[in-house]
This record gives C-alpha cells, sequence and structure tokens, in this order.
C-alpha cells in the first residue's frame, strides 16, 4: 500500500488532471452530486452518500443518442479525454459492475452475443474508480446486507483509505495497477498506518446495526407475487421517481424524440417503474394501472427479477432512498416484511 | 392529548364509523413520521400527533382511489389545519362527499422541516433527537445541540393562519384559533421588489435542479388530474428531459393549475430530493388570488373557488390596462 500525504492532495489532484477529467463530489448549493471538478477546492471529502448516484456520468438523466436533420443523421460527439472519479463508495462502485451486466460487457449474461450499449460502454471503458472507505456509514446505510462494507473494495480500480494525514492507496484492478505505476506514486504507507486501516475498518463497521439475513429474499419474492401483502406494502406510496432517480442501480429509461422544422434527437431519458404511465401502451391499455403493481415491479426488480437474470440483487444498500422518500416508505422494513410474511 | 385521540378513533372503528382512519406513526429516521392506516383497533395505539407528522394525508383521498388497497366508504382522517383545508377543496370541487369523511382535527403547533434541521447541524446526519417544548434536542456523531422549534419549522407553518381544521366532525384537544400573521407574504413581497431579470435568474436557477421526479406532484393534495399534462404522449405538451425549459413549463403550469386551490401545506416543499424552492411562486400566485378575489382557498366549503366563479365587480386591469 502507498500513500499520499492530505497537504499534497490538491497537486496530485492537479497532477491526475493532466491525464483524466476529473469527477468528484460536489457541494453546490444545497445539493451534493458528483461534477466535473476544476481544482481539489470543489471536492467534498466530507459527504457519504452523495443526494444524487454518480450513475448519471455513465447513465445521464437525458442522452441524445442521436441528431438527425432531413439530409441524415449523426452521433453526437463526445469528450474523449478519460476521466477519473474520486471519492466514491463502495454502494456505488457495486453499483457499476451491476449496472455494467446490462449494459456492458456482462459477466453473466445468459446469452453471449446479447446487445453492447456503446454509450455506457465508451465512459465505463474510459473510466478510472477510486473508491474511498467509508470511516463513519450513516445510520441509513446498510450495505452489509448484500455482503458491501465501508471498506469493501470490490468495483473499483483504487481504493482509497482517509487517515488523519494521509490517503492511503491500494490498487484493486489492472487498471489501478497500471496507474500508480504510471503516476509514480510510490512513498510506502508503514506498518502502523496500515494497522491504523484495520482499526478505522473495525470502527466504521460497528457503527453499523445488525445485518438482516437476505439469503431467502429471492424465494420469498417468487412465493408471494400474488400475495396480498403488496397492498398493504404500497398503500403509502405516492407514485413519484423519487427513489429511483437518486437510486444508483434502477436503469429503466424511456425514448423520446424532439423534433422541430426538419431536425430532431432522439433522446434517451431515466425512467420510473412508480410512474403511472410506465407500462402505459399505444393503444391506452396499462398492464400496470394500480399502484399496488408497480411497488411491486420495482421490489420484484430488485430482489427477485434481476437476481434471476444476472445472479445478483439489484440493490447495493446505499439507503438514498430511504432519506429521500417524502412518506418515508423504508425499503429495509419493506425486505424485512417481506422476509417474515407467513403465506397461509 | 395522544390518548384522547386514541380513544376517538378506536371508538369510529369499533362503532363501525369508518372502514379505515388515516394517521402518522413514529418513522424509521429521526424527527420523521410516516402515514399509518389503520384497519384494526389494535393499530390504532402505534398512532401518534406531533411536530414530525409533515405529511399531509389527504392526499391518499383522491389519487388512484385503488391506492389504499380497495375503495373504502368511510375514511376517518387525522388532519392538522392545512390537511383539513385541502378535504374542503375536495368537497368544494366535487372529489369526495364530505359525509363520507370523518375529520378529527388536532391542534396544530407547526410541523418540522428536515432540511431546515439539516442545515443547523451543517448537513451532519442526526442519529437522535427528542421535541421537549419549544425545543428540539439534536445528537450525532459529533455535535449536540439544542435549537427552538421555531428556528426549524416549516415556512408555511411559520406564516399560517389556520391552525385548526377550519371544517371538523372531532377535535381533541384545545383548537389554537386564528392566529394573527401580519408577514404572511413577506417572501413574495420581498421577491416583487427584486428586477425582472433576478427573478429570472432565481427561477432559472432554482428550478435547473429539478430532477422530474414528480414528488412535488404526487404529494400534492391539488394535484389529483387523472392524467397529468406531462404524462401525455399524444399530443405531447412538453419535454421529458430535464431540460431547465422543460422543467420551469412543468413548475408554472402547475403553479398556475393550484391557483385559488394551493393551501400551502407545504407539501411539495418537503417533499423535494432536491431542495427547491417551490413555495414562492406558489405563495405569489395565492396572494394574487387574496388581492384580485379575495379569496382564500379550503376555508368555507359553500363559497365558489376563485377560479370557478365571476363578479362584474373584479379588478379587470389585466384586460383594460
Amino acid at each position: 500500500m502507498i500513500k499520499i500525504k492530505k497537504s499534497e492532495f490538491s497537486t496530485f489532484i492537479k497532477n491526475l488532471q493532466k491525464k483524466y477529467s476529473i469527477f468528484a463530489p460536489v457541494t453546490d448549493g444545497k445539493a451534493t452530486a458528483f461534477k466535473k471538478i476544476k481544482s481539489a477546492k470543489d471536492i467534498n471529502n466530507k459527504v457519504l452518500n452523495t443526494k444524487r448516484s454518480p450513475k448519471e456520468i455513465f447513465f445521464p438523466q437525458s442522452e441524445v443518442l442521436f441528431q438527425y436533420t432531413k439530409e441524415g443523421m449523426e452521433i453526437p460527439k463526445r469528450d474523449e479525454k478519460p476521466f477519473a472519479i474520486w471519492g466514491m463508495r463502495n454502494c456505488d462502485t457495486k453499483s457499476l459492475l451491476l449496472l455494467d451486466k446490462v449494459f456492458g460487457e456482462a459477466h453473466q449474461m445468459p446469452k453471449k452475443d446479447m446487445y453492447k450499449d456503446p454509450y455506457w460502454k465508451e465512459k465505463y471503458d474510459n473510466c478510472l474508480v477510486f473508491n474511498l472507505a467509508c470511516n463513519e456509514p450513516l445510520s441509513t446505510c446498510f450495505c452489509n446486507w448484500f455482503d458491501g462494507g465501508p471498506f469493501d473494495k470490490t468495483g473499483s480500480d483504487i481504493f482509497v483509505v482517509e487517515t488523519d494525514e494521509n490517503y492511503i492507496f491500494e490498487a484493486v484492478s489492472d487498471k489501478g495497477k497500471k496507474f500508480l505505476k504510471e503516476f509514480k506514486i510510490t512513498e510506502n504507507a508503514s506498518d502502523k498506518e496500515i494497522k491504523k486501516i484495520e482499526k478505522l475498518k473495525e470502527t466504521a463497521e460497528s457503527h453499523f446495526s445488525e445485518k438482516q439475513d437476505i439469503s431467502s429474499l429471492f424465494s420469498k419474492t417468487k412465493e408471494i407475487w400474488d400475495e396480498p401483502i403488496w397492498d398493504e406494502i404500497a398503500a403509502k406510496c405516492i407514485n413519484c421517481g423519487a427513489c429511483a432517480f437518486v437510486c444508483p442501480t434502477c436503469h429503466c429509461f424511456d425514448v423520446s424524440d424532439e423534433g422541430k422544422g426538419n431536425k430532431g434527437k432522439r433522446i434517451r431519458l431515466w425512467d420510473s417503474c412508480m410512474f403511472a404511465i410506465f407500462t402505459k401502451e399505444a393503444s391506452g391499455h396499462n398492464p400496470r394501472s394500480q399502484s399496488t403493481q408497480r411497488v411491486r415491479q420495482r421490489v420484484m426488480h430488485k430482489y427477485n427479477y434481476f437476481m434471476d437474470n444476472y445472479g445478483e440483487h439489484l440493490c447495493t444498500g446505499c439507503g438514498r432512498c430511504v432519506v429521500v422518500c417524502p412518506v418515508n416508505l423504508d425499503i429495509r422494513g419493506v425486505i424485512k416484511k417481506i422476509l417474515d410474511y407467513e403465506k397461509n | 392529548m395522544i390518548q384522547n385521540l386514541r380513544t376517538e378513533v378506536k371508538k369510529l372503528l369499533k362503532d363501525k364509523k369508518v372502514d379505515i382512519v388515516l394517521g402518522w406513526e413514529k418513522g424509521s429516521l429521526p424527527l420523521s413520521s410516516t402515514p399509518l392506516i389503520i384497519h384494526k383497533e389494535e393499530d390504532v395505539d402505534r398512532l401518534i400527533f406531533d411536530e414530525t407528522c409533515r405529511n399531509n394525508l389527504t392526499t391518499y383521498l383522491t389519487k388512484d382511489k385503488r391506492k389504499l388497497g380497495k375503495i373504502y366508504d368511510k375514511i376517518g382522517i387525522v388532519v392538522k389545519g392545512c390537511d383539513a383545508r385541502s378535504i374542503v377543496l375536495y368537497a368544494v370541487e366535487k372529489q369526495i362527499k364530505r359525509e363520507n369523511v370523518v375529520i378529527i382535527g388536532v391542534p396544530c403547533n407547526g410541523v418540522l422541516e428536515k432540511k431546515k434541521i439539516l442545515q443547523k447541524t451543517d448537513g451532519k446526519e442526526i442519529l437522535e433527537s427528542k421535541i421537549d417544548g419549544k425545543n428540539v434536542h439534536l445528537k450525532g456523531r459529533d455535535f449536540d445541540m439544542t435549537i427552538s422549534l421555531n428556528e426549524v419549522l416549516c415556512d408555511s407553518c411559520l406564516t399560517c393562519r389556520y391552525p385548526d381544521a377550519p371544517v371538523h366532525d372531532i377535535f381533541i384537544g384545545k383548537p389554537r384559533k386564528e392566529v394573527d400573521v401580519k408577514d404572511e407574504f413577506k417572501n413574495v413581497i420581498d421577491f416583487e421588489k427584486q428586477s425582472s431579470e433576478e427573478r429570472w435568474e432565481y427561477i432559472k436557477e432554482e428550478y435547473s435542479k429539478c430532477i422530474r421526479c414528480y414528488a412535488c406532484r404526487n404529494v400534492c393534495p391539488a394535484c389529483y388530474c387523472n392524467e397529468c399534462f406531462v404524462d401525455q404522449n399524444d399530443p405531447q405538451w412538453i419535454g421529458k428531459t430535464p431540460e431547465v425549459t422543460d422543467s420551469i413549463i412543468f413548475h408554472l403550469i402547475r403553479n398556475l393549475h393550484v391557483a385559488g386551490r394551493c393551501v400551502d401545506c407545504g407539501a411539495c416543499v418537503s417533499a423535494c430530493p432536491v431542495d427547491l424552492d417551490l413555495r414562492i411562486m406558489n405563495k405569489k400566485v395565492e396572494k394574487e388570488i387574496k388581492e384580485r378575489f379575495d379569496y382564500t382557498a379550503g376555508l368555507d366549503i359553500n363559497e365558489k373557488p376563485a377560479m370557478a366563479s365571476y363578479c362584474e365587480d373584479e379588478k379587470q386591469d389585466f384586460i383594460m390596462g
């Protein structure tokens, strides 16, 4: 493990910027989100979970797929400079792996020759992920339910721990190893500092409440699909899209054409299964016209369908939805309710 | 107070005067509550009422009629002043039959705005909290503070004139009576003093944060259209992206659509996940309606709404110049 001194952080960022555009948590007015930064001063390393998840860097809320005129069409040119994301947390780095199963080169795809999304891929392949350990997880964090953790490294290129004076770096992926070599960051962390990391990890983990065993969640959700419990779960949901739009793993999208005169563009934009028109068909028929059906869809997609298709739950336990839900419909409570449900 | 409330609610259920009762129970986060849908008497003991009871539960009376599991004939509902005014709005607009709703008024001292509290803690997470008279104690990992409730109440509550339900079947506790508020429209008056460029800049900056999750619309008691104009595809009225021009159209049309109907319950402000200032424009419209038509929404079940009636002596300067 190697280190950089905190006092040298801004120089490190400056050097990094020579090759990479950098995204990092930025507090802009009242909200925090991952944004492109100008200098180290813009970075807020204190924030645990940004209000908006970093998925929007790879999968923006709206993205022009192509523009067209009468003469023809073109795909918008993109910034090809590689970019780095500083300060992602484990719940977010893990969510990139989950999204990559859908959009990118999947590890456990059902079929080998499935479509790979070029818009996602060119960004994902072009990116270097710094995963900052969570020294002080929030009370809404429940990554431990999904075998993540404040010091878990899954999904990152370089794992970073913040100590009192240093940032300790550990290369996780080949990309990360190459980077550390290339940037000649070579000052080794002392044994004392490495021990300190263990201690920080223990403290961080002690902040979590008891881990919920979710091993039966997949089978249970399948079992109760047509049970009345869903009415109970969905009753207070107001069907806004706040949960889905702050979620790092929700990835449903809509496609919209915006045309004027003889030119226009085709846009891909976030959608949410909470919305009444989510599955409304052109005929006017809507297979999920009821709120209950839509809430069930979201829960089933996260804890059943995705597992069926890709072998993992589509949730990393970041807790953002817990924080923003206007009616405090806590997904942790929903999971517990499902696990406790006894079918008559 | 809470015991009396629970006793009354139990009685309503026992006597089969209502099928269900809507109220609040303790939420999963510090200083939070969550809607409680009471079907059985034994659930009544979970019912609470305090400064955390933020949600305007009347929104469940109109939207997606099967939302509560099935359609109920008679619903009891615990209400603050603003919530009760939403029910008046529904009755005036023929969305509910007044006799099908049992309105249970409770004395409201205002509800907490979590966003203001987080400003006080500098964004740091609150782990423990206690409301104690006029103060609220907050504890986090490295702070311990006591702040006055008044500093962290919703803006709507700070300028609330009608804390008691103007229409109710049962009232628990002592009503607060009408509050003499002097600077109800202070935020609007200050806003009006700015130049049009400054106001436009402010609106643009605020609405550029919008992520179009529609939480504001969906918690709003006055927003109950079966199909919102933003959801229509054919014709499509506005773009679906979070481009600021489209977001502004969404919000301003919503403003005008709730003109003379908004009861300033503040539900939209609290629900917004990206902390937009959604109140300024609603309050501006409320002020216009008050000045032009001397109308305040949700007070009188027999009064015709401002936007659905016409009097010859109304101010017409917008036409005549």
